[in-house]
């Protein structure tokens, strides 16, 4: 017999309420991974969309939430002449519920511009111009739509030609639908208007002076930011305002599950009250029992955990596959998350424990005795 | 049957001057400054009748509990000032109580293992001594069953087994034959009476049955928190 095996038992001796615990922890535990693995996924998605795509600094006006707001188009003039700018282009993009699917990316790219060269047509073409009435879609967003080349297709109110199928070779821009400008602008009501304006910097140029060009670019569009592609994620408002509604919905979760554990490490406590006196008689320490208490409540929190990330993942992976869903994120599944979440189970454990644990330190041996 | 911590004959192990104890803030009173000295080597059997503060002694004297005033010495210092009160639990003395107190989810050699935790006592250890001990008390065929499934005297055997696992010098015994039937208690008495003379351990039983009080070396008797009568009744 091991310490291990005193911890074990104890929490054996009431299966039921061990594992309703187990139940609750890992309930909290796979929202964290669930909300924090989507918001991640979404975070890595983008960042992955803007590499593929080869823009070095991107420009908008991120102060209204999930997507910028709109500006003008004749910004991108302005911003061609500083010296450090090699090729420009300007996107109008939109999260739209488009025919069945309740939320699409829709992106519309000014004809010629580099947004349109990592695109590899797999079925049909491209439109022929920056005029023509069609869309083409990533391969993700032709499944959830169920549509193929040669149907239409609803944007907002303009019944537009699919005249081909793409992969752009990242998961965001498969799920995208992808239209001309001009065409984009005419269907939304947003005529010379823009929200995204892609910027591809001359070669190898310095980090330092990617930085001043961000610089130069704010003075001449003050209402907006520019960010070097890599810290687009990262500063985004939108993003922070996921990724903190992510963690505070985790946060609840959390905090649920403290209270299970608690609950169950008093009622433990309390029920052990004679159990503790018999150990203090024999001679243990307080510290010895504080310790025992803690790692039950530890391995509740550890074994919780485990349970958490398992529930979380088989969540991920139901809601990216969902129409909603699939095309538009990707969720993180990674080593990463599943660790924290596990660390932060083990870490509800001990915090659970501890009040239990203080409790039982405080009996009298001889009172406990006699309860 | 395993070696114990062997003292000097003779050598005064407890010595209780004025020992108070009361309860509920001076409403129930449970000691009323005692007096006594026991040495080392005797076995002294501590009888009264019901609440006459004896189970408190017992208490006191087993550092389960601290008295309101007087002094409680163990080898000369002060019992309720120890610096480890757990480590004198755990290497001093063994506890043996009317109502046996095992851990009912562990088995009979679990529960002889518990004390052994806070020793430096290795896996094996633990368990091998557990089951000598098991062994020397007549329970080697029972060693994987749970506290339930034994007898009253069975119960009181791994009790005693589980007291004497970390090598006491003092076997402290409240009411050990209380719960069981008269067979059960002799045979209890006399594996107390055999572990006394083999291991030399000082035993102080508190009972309230004269047949067993009859077979200690000393008799005290307790009414109203003090002593009545101190006696030598025996000599083994």
């Amino acid at each position: 017999m091991t310490f291990f095996t005193i911890v074990l038992r104890s929490l054996t001796r009431r299966p039921v309420r061990t594992c309703l615990t187990l139940v609750g922890i890992s309930i909290g535990i796979a929202a964290v991974v669930t909300l924090v693995g989507m918001a991640w996924g979404y975070e890595k998605g983008i960042g992955k969309q803007l590499d593929v795509v080869g823009i070095d600094v991107v420009v908008s006006n991120m102060s209204g939430g999930l997507m910028p707001k709109v500006f003008d188009e004749s910004l991108e003039e302005k911003v061609a002449k500083l010296p450090q700018v090699s090729e420009t282009t300007t996107v109008l993009m939109q999260m739209l519920s488009v025919e069945d699917a309740p939320i699409m990316m829709v992106s519309g790219r000014e004809w010629g511009g580099f947004t349109w060269d990592k695109l590899k047509v797999i079925d049909g073409r491209l439109p022929k111009d920056g005029s023509e009435k069609a869309v083409v879609l990533g391969t993700l967003a032709a499944e959830v739509l169920k549509k193929k080349v040669g149907d239409t297709l609803m944007i907002e109110v303009e019944e537009l030609a699919i005249v081909g199928i793409v992969d752009g070779q990242a998961m965001v821009e498969n799920g995208t639908v992808f239209l001309s400008l001009t065409v984009m602008q005419e269907a939304t009501g947003n005529e010379g208007k823009v929200n995204f304006l892609d910027i591809r910097a001359t070669p190898d140029l310095p980090k330092e002076e990617l930085n001043k060009l961000c610089e130069d670019i704010d003075v001449i569009f003050p209402e907006g930011q520019a960010r070097v592609a890599s810290e687009v994620v990262g500063t985004s408002q939108g993003f922070k305002v996921a990724r903190a509604m992510s963690w505070s919905t985790s946060l609840l979760a959390i905090i649920v599950g403290v209270l299970g554990v608690m609950n169950t490490m008093l009622m433990t406590v309390f029920e052990r009250t004679h159990e503790i006196g018999i150990l203090m008689a024999v001679g243990w320490r307080r510290r010895r029992i504080v310790y025992m208490v803690l790692c039950e409540s530890a391995l509740l929190g550890l074994l919780g955990g485990i349970a958490g990330v398992t529930l979380g993942a088989l969540g991920l992976i139901t809601l990216g596959s969902l129409p909603g869903v699939r095309g538009f994120l990707e969720p993180d599944l990674s080593p990463k998350l599943m660790i924290i979440a596990i660390l932060i189970a083990v870490v509800v454990g001990v915090v659970s424990g501890l009040y239990p644990a203080w409790r039982s330190s405080r009996l009298s041996p001889s009172l406990a005795l006699q309860s | 049957m395993p070696e114990t911590a062997l003292k000097k004959p003779g050598e005064l192990i407890y010595q209780a001057i004025g020992l108070r104890k009361q309860f509920d803030n001076g409403k129930v009173v449970a000691l009323r400054g005692l007096d006594l000295e026991i040495r080392q080597g005797e076995f002294v059997a501590i009888v009264g009748q019901s609440g006459c503060g004896k189970s408190t002694l017992l208490h006191m004297l087993g550092s389960l509990d601290k008295p309101t005033a007087g002094q409680l010495n163990y080898r000369g210092n002060s019992l309720p000032d120890l610096a480890d009160h757990a480590a004198y639990r755990s290497h001093e003395i063994g506890i043996i109580f009317q109502s046996f107190h095992l851990l009912p989810t562990f088995t009979v050699l679990e529960n002889v293992q518990i004390p052994m935790f806070e020793g430096s006592a290795s896996r094996s250890e633990r368990k091998s001594r557990a089951t000598g001990l098991l062994e020397s008390v007549g329970l080697g065929h029972r060693l994987g069953h749970y506290p339930s499934e034994l007898s009253g005297g069975e119960r009181q055997r791994v009790a005693i087994a589980r007291s004497l696992v970390n090598k006491p010098s003092v076997l402290l015994a409240d009411e050990p034959t209380g719960n069981l039937d008269s067979v059960s208690a002799i045979q209890i008495i006399d594996l107390l009476l055999e572990l006394h003379e083999q291991l030399g351990v000082t035993l102080v039983l508190v009972t309230h049955d004269p047949s067993v009080a009859e077979r200690a070396s000393r008799t005290i008797q307790m009414k109203d928190g003090v002593v009545i009568s101190d006696r030598f009744t025996n000599s083994h």
